[in-house]
Protein backbone atom coordinates (compact mmCIF):
# COMPACT_ATOMS: atom_id res chain seq x y z
CA UNK A 1 0.00 0.00 0.00
CA UNK A 2 1.10 3.55 -0.69
CA UNK A 3 2.73 4.97 2.47
CA UNK A 4 1.36 8.41 1.57
CA UNK A 5 -2.16 7.12 2.11
CA UNK A 6 -3.43 6.87 5.67
CA UNK A 7 -6.35 4.64 6.59
CA UNK A 8 -9.01 6.77 8.27
CA UNK A 9 -12.00 4.45 8.40
CA UNK A 10 -13.94 1.69 6.78
CA UNK A 11 -17.50 1.36 5.52
CA UNK A 12 -19.61 -1.21 7.32
CA UNK A 13 -23.00 -2.74 6.68
CA UNK A 14 -25.90 -0.89 5.02
CA UNK A 15 -28.37 0.94 7.21
CA UNK A 16 -31.97 1.09 6.00
CA UNK A 17 -33.09 1.06 2.37
CA UNK A 18 -32.04 4.54 1.24
CA UNK A 19 -28.35 3.90 0.77
CA UNK A 20 -27.05 4.87 4.20
CA UNK A 21 -24.14 2.88 5.59
CA UNK A 22 -22.46 2.35 8.94
CA UNK A 23 -18.99 3.90 8.96
CA UNK A 24 -16.24 2.91 11.39
CA UNK A 25 -14.06 5.97 11.87
CA UNK A 26 -10.51 5.54 13.17
CA UNK A 27 -9.97 9.25 13.64
CA UNK A 28 -9.39 10.91 17.02
CA UNK A 29 -12.81 12.53 16.72
CA UNK A 30 -15.09 10.23 14.67
CA UNK A 31 -17.25 13.13 13.48
CA UNK A 32 -14.23 14.78 11.86
CA UNK A 33 -14.00 12.02 9.27
CA UNK A 34 -16.42 13.95 7.06
CA UNK A 35 -14.02 16.94 7.02
CA UNK A 36 -11.27 15.02 5.19
CA UNK A 37 -10.88 14.58 1.45
CA UNK A 38 -11.42 10.84 1.45
CA UNK A 39 -10.55 8.45 -1.33
CA UNK A 40 -10.42 4.71 -1.80
CA UNK A 41 -7.61 2.50 -3.08
CA UNK A 42 -8.87 2.86 -6.65
CA UNK A 43 -8.45 6.62 -6.45
CA UNK A 44 -12.16 7.46 -6.33
CA UNK A 45 -13.01 10.51 -4.24
CA UNK A 46 -15.62 9.85 -1.58
CA UNK A 47 -17.90 12.38 0.10
CA UNK A 48 -19.32 11.39 3.42
CA UNK A 49 -22.24 13.11 5.17
CA UNK A 50 -23.22 11.97 8.63
CA UNK A 51 -26.92 11.26 9.14
CA UNK A 52 -26.61 10.16 12.73
CA UNK A 53 -23.86 8.81 14.96
CA UNK A 54 -21.93 6.20 13.01
CA UNK A 55 -24.27 6.25 10.01
CA UNK A 56 -23.54 8.25 6.87
CA UNK A 57 -24.62 8.85 3.31
CA UNK A 58 -21.92 8.28 0.67
CA UNK A 59 -21.29 10.00 -2.64
CA UNK A 60 -18.71 8.48 -5.00
CA UNK A 61 -16.89 10.61 -7.56
CA UNK A 62 -15.98 8.25 -10.39
CA UNK A 63 -14.44 9.15 -13.76
CA UNK A 64 -17.89 8.77 -15.26
CA UNK A 65 -19.36 11.27 -12.85
CA UNK A 66 -20.89 11.72 -9.45
CA UNK A 67 -22.74 8.72 -8.06
CA UNK A 68 -24.93 9.15 -4.99
CA UNK A 69 -25.48 5.87 -3.19
CA UNK A 70 -29.26 5.89 -2.85
CA UNK A 71 -30.37 2.32 -2.35
CA UNK A 72 -29.48 -0.63 -0.16
CA UNK A 73 -28.03 -2.76 -2.99
CA UNK A 74 -25.57 -0.03 -3.95
CA UNK A 75 -24.69 0.45 -0.29
CA UNK A 76 -24.07 -3.29 0.13
CA UNK A 77 -21.41 -3.10 -2.61
CA UNK A 78 -19.43 -0.64 -0.45
CA UNK A 79 -19.13 -2.93 2.57
CA UNK A 80 -15.50 -3.08 3.77
CA UNK A 81 -14.45 -0.22 1.50
CA UNK A 82 -11.47 1.40 3.16
CA UNK A 83 -11.36 5.19 3.37
CA UNK A 84 -7.97 6.82 2.99
CA UNK A 85 -6.63 10.32 3.09
CA UNK A 86 -3.42 11.62 1.60
CA UNK A 87 -0.77 12.31 4.24
CA UNK A 88 -0.25 15.78 2.77
CA UNK A 89 -3.92 16.59 3.44
CA UNK A 90 -3.50 16.34 7.22
CA UNK A 91 -2.99 19.66 9.01
CA UNK A 92 0.53 20.31 10.33
CA UNK A 93 1.17 19.05 13.85
CA UNK A 94 2.08 21.38 16.72
CA UNK A 95 5.56 21.68 18.21
CA UNK A 96 6.74 18.39 19.71
CA UNK A 97 3.64 16.67 18.36
CA UNK A 98 3.90 13.95 15.74
CA UNK A 99 1.37 11.97 13.79
CA UNK A 100 1.55 8.31 14.74
CA UNK A 101 1.55 7.51 11.03
CA UNK A 102 4.79 9.48 10.70
CA UNK A 103 6.49 7.86 13.69
CA UNK A 104 5.63 4.28 12.80
CA UNK A 105 8.26 2.89 10.48
CA UNK A 106 11.06 5.24 11.52
CA UNK A 107 14.44 3.65 12.14
CA UNK A 108 15.61 4.00 15.75
CA UNK A 109 19.28 4.91 15.60
CA UNK A 110 21.52 5.36 18.63
CA UNK A 111 23.61 8.48 19.13
CA UNK A 112 26.69 6.44 18.18
CA UNK A 113 25.06 5.21 14.98
CA UNK A 114 23.99 1.77 16.20
CA UNK A 115 20.64 0.52 14.98
CA UNK A 116 18.12 -0.29 17.71
CA UNK A 117 15.32 -1.35 15.37
CA UNK A 118 12.23 0.13 13.80
CA UNK A 119 9.32 1.83 15.53
CA UNK A 120 6.31 -0.45 15.13
CA UNK A 121 3.74 1.13 17.44
CA UNK A 122 3.10 4.14 19.63
CA UNK A 123 1.23 3.60 22.91
CA UNK A 124 -0.35 6.09 25.26
CA UNK A 125 -2.21 4.81 28.29
CA UNK A 126 -2.44 8.15 30.07
CA UNK A 127 1.12 8.28 31.37
CA UNK A 128 2.92 9.73 28.37
CA UNK A 129 3.49 8.21 24.97
CA UNK A 130 5.92 5.33 24.48
CA UNK A 131 7.46 3.89 21.36
CA UNK A 132 7.53 0.16 20.71
CA UNK A 133 10.39 -1.16 18.61
CA UNK A 134 10.26 -4.29 16.46
CA UNK A 135 12.19 -6.28 19.07
CA UNK A 136 9.38 -5.61 21.58
CA UNK A 137 11.28 -3.06 23.67
CA UNK A 138 9.51 0.08 24.81
CA UNK A 139 10.98 3.56 25.05
CA UNK A 140 9.40 6.58 26.73
CA UNK A 141 8.65 9.26 24.14
CA UNK A 142 10.53 12.08 25.86
CA UNK A 143 13.13 14.62 24.76
CA UNK A 144 15.75 12.82 26.84
CA UNK A 145 15.15 9.45 25.16
CA UNK A 146 14.24 10.65 21.66
CA UNK A 147 16.20 13.90 21.27
CA UNK A 148 15.95 14.12 17.50
CA UNK A 149 13.41 13.05 14.89
CA UNK A 150 14.16 13.40 11.21
CA UNK A 151 10.98 12.59 9.32
CA UNK A 152 12.55 13.29 5.94
CA UNK A 153 15.36 10.81 6.58
CA UNK A 154 12.88 8.43 8.27
CA UNK A 155 14.94 8.04 11.41
CA UNK A 156 14.83 8.93 15.08
CA UNK A 157 17.87 9.31 17.30
CA UNK A 158 17.25 7.40 20.52
CA UNK A 159 19.14 7.29 23.81
CA UNK A 160 17.69 4.28 25.65
CA UNK A 161 17.34 4.97 29.38
CA UNK A 162 19.34 3.07 31.97
CA UNK A 163 17.11 0.39 33.44
CA UNK A 164 17.18 0.05 37.20
CA UNK A 165 15.62 -3.21 38.34
CA UNK A 166 13.18 -2.83 41.18
CA UNK A 167 13.11 -5.42 43.93
CA UNK A 168 10.58 -8.20 43.86
CA UNK A 169 8.73 -8.31 47.11
CA UNK A 170 9.76 -11.29 49.24
CA UNK A 171 6.93 -12.72 51.30
CA UNK A 172 7.83 -14.55 54.46
CA UNK B 1 -14.89 0.07 50.67
CA UNK B 2 -12.26 2.79 50.69
CA UNK B 3 -9.01 2.46 52.57
CA UNK B 4 -8.93 3.92 56.09
CA UNK B 5 -7.38 7.39 56.14
CA UNK B 6 -5.32 6.71 59.28
CA UNK B 7 -3.30 4.04 57.41
CA UNK B 8 -2.08 6.49 54.79
CA UNK B 9 -1.48 5.56 51.16
CA UNK B 10 0.01 2.15 50.48
CA UNK B 11 3.36 2.02 48.72
CA UNK B 12 5.94 -0.74 48.65
CA UNK B 13 8.82 0.45 50.82
CA UNK B 14 11.66 -0.17 48.43
CA UNK B 15 10.17 2.17 45.84
CA UNK B 16 10.78 5.25 47.94
CA UNK B 17 14.47 4.43 48.19
CA UNK B 18 14.67 3.66 44.46
CA UNK B 19 12.95 6.92 43.59
CA UNK B 20 15.24 8.90 45.83
CA UNK B 21 18.34 7.29 44.33
CA UNK B 22 17.09 7.87 40.78
CA UNK B 23 16.26 11.51 41.46
CA UNK B 24 19.65 12.13 43.07
CA UNK B 25 21.52 10.61 40.12
CA UNK B 26 19.78 12.92 37.64
CA UNK B 27 20.40 10.42 34.87
CA UNK B 28 18.06 9.24 32.14
CA UNK B 29 16.72 6.23 34.06
CA UNK B 30 13.70 3.99 34.11
CA UNK B 31 12.89 2.17 37.35
CA UNK B 32 11.46 -1.26 36.60
CA UNK B 33 8.80 -2.20 39.11
CA UNK B 34 6.35 -5.03 39.62
CA UNK B 35 4.36 -3.23 42.27
CA UNK B 36 1.21 -2.25 40.39
CA UNK B 37 -0.61 -1.85 43.72
CA UNK B 38 1.56 0.99 45.00
CA UNK B 39 0.06 4.45 45.18
CA UNK B 40 1.79 7.21 43.22
CA UNK B 41 3.21 9.69 45.73
CA UNK B 42 4.28 13.31 45.14
CA UNK B 43 7.91 12.14 45.54
CA UNK B 44 7.60 10.19 42.28
CA UNK B 45 6.60 13.17 40.10
CA UNK B 46 9.02 13.68 37.23
CA UNK B 47 10.43 10.15 37.34
CA UNK B 48 9.82 7.39 34.81
CA UNK B 49 8.87 3.91 35.95
CA UNK B 50 8.61 0.74 33.93
CA UNK B 51 5.47 -0.90 35.30
CA UNK B 52 5.14 -4.61 34.62
CA UNK B 53 1.89 -5.66 32.99
CA UNK B 54 2.56 -9.40 33.03
CA UNK B 55 4.45 -9.32 29.76
CA UNK B 56 6.57 -6.19 29.55
CA UNK B 57 7.47 -3.05 31.44
CA UNK B 58 5.40 -0.14 30.14
CA UNK B 59 7.00 3.30 30.61
CA UNK B 60 5.00 5.49 32.99
CA UNK B 61 6.08 9.13 33.18
CA UNK B 62 4.71 10.37 36.48
CA UNK B 63 3.12 13.82 36.59
CA UNK B 64 1.14 15.72 39.24
CA UNK B 65 -2.24 14.58 37.94
CA UNK B 66 -1.34 10.95 38.62
CA UNK B 67 -0.69 11.41 42.35
CA UNK B 68 -3.08 9.25 44.38
CA UNK B 69 -3.64 6.73 41.59
CA UNK B 70 -2.04 3.28 41.50
CA UNK B 71 0.80 2.44 39.13
CA UNK B 72 -1.20 -0.43 37.66
CA UNK B 73 -3.81 1.96 36.30
CA UNK B 74 -1.30 3.20 33.73
CA UNK B 75 -0.05 -0.18 32.59
CA UNK B 76 -3.00 -2.10 31.16
CA UNK B 77 -2.75 -5.85 31.01
CA UNK B 78 -4.94 -6.00 27.93
CA UNK B 79 -4.35 -3.57 25.14
CA UNK B 80 -5.79 -2.72 21.76
CA UNK B 81 -3.51 -0.72 19.52
CA UNK B 82 -6.07 0.35 16.93
CA UNK B 83 -5.35 2.43 13.87
CA UNK B 84 -3.13 5.48 13.84
CA UNK B 85 -5.27 7.57 11.41
CA UNK B 86 -4.91 11.23 12.43
CA UNK B 87 -3.84 10.50 16.01
CA UNK B 88 -0.86 12.37 17.38
CA UNK B 89 1.69 11.75 20.12
CA UNK B 90 3.25 14.54 22.15
CA UNK B 91 6.88 14.24 23.11
CA UNK B 92 7.18 14.70 26.89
Amino acid sequence: MDRALILMGVIGKPHGVRGAVHVHAYTENPASLADFALRDQRGRTIDLAWITEGVARITLHEPTGKHIVADRDAAAKLVNLQLFVERSALPPADDDEFYLADLIGLAAIGADGTTHGTITAVHDYGAGASLELDDGSLLPFTRAVVPEIDLAAKRAIVVPPIEIPGEIEVRE
Amino acid sequence: MTRSVWKGPFVDGYMLAKAETSRASGRNEIIKIWSRRSTILPQFVGLTFGVYNGRKFLPVQVNENMVGHKFGEFSPTRSFTGHSADKKAKRG
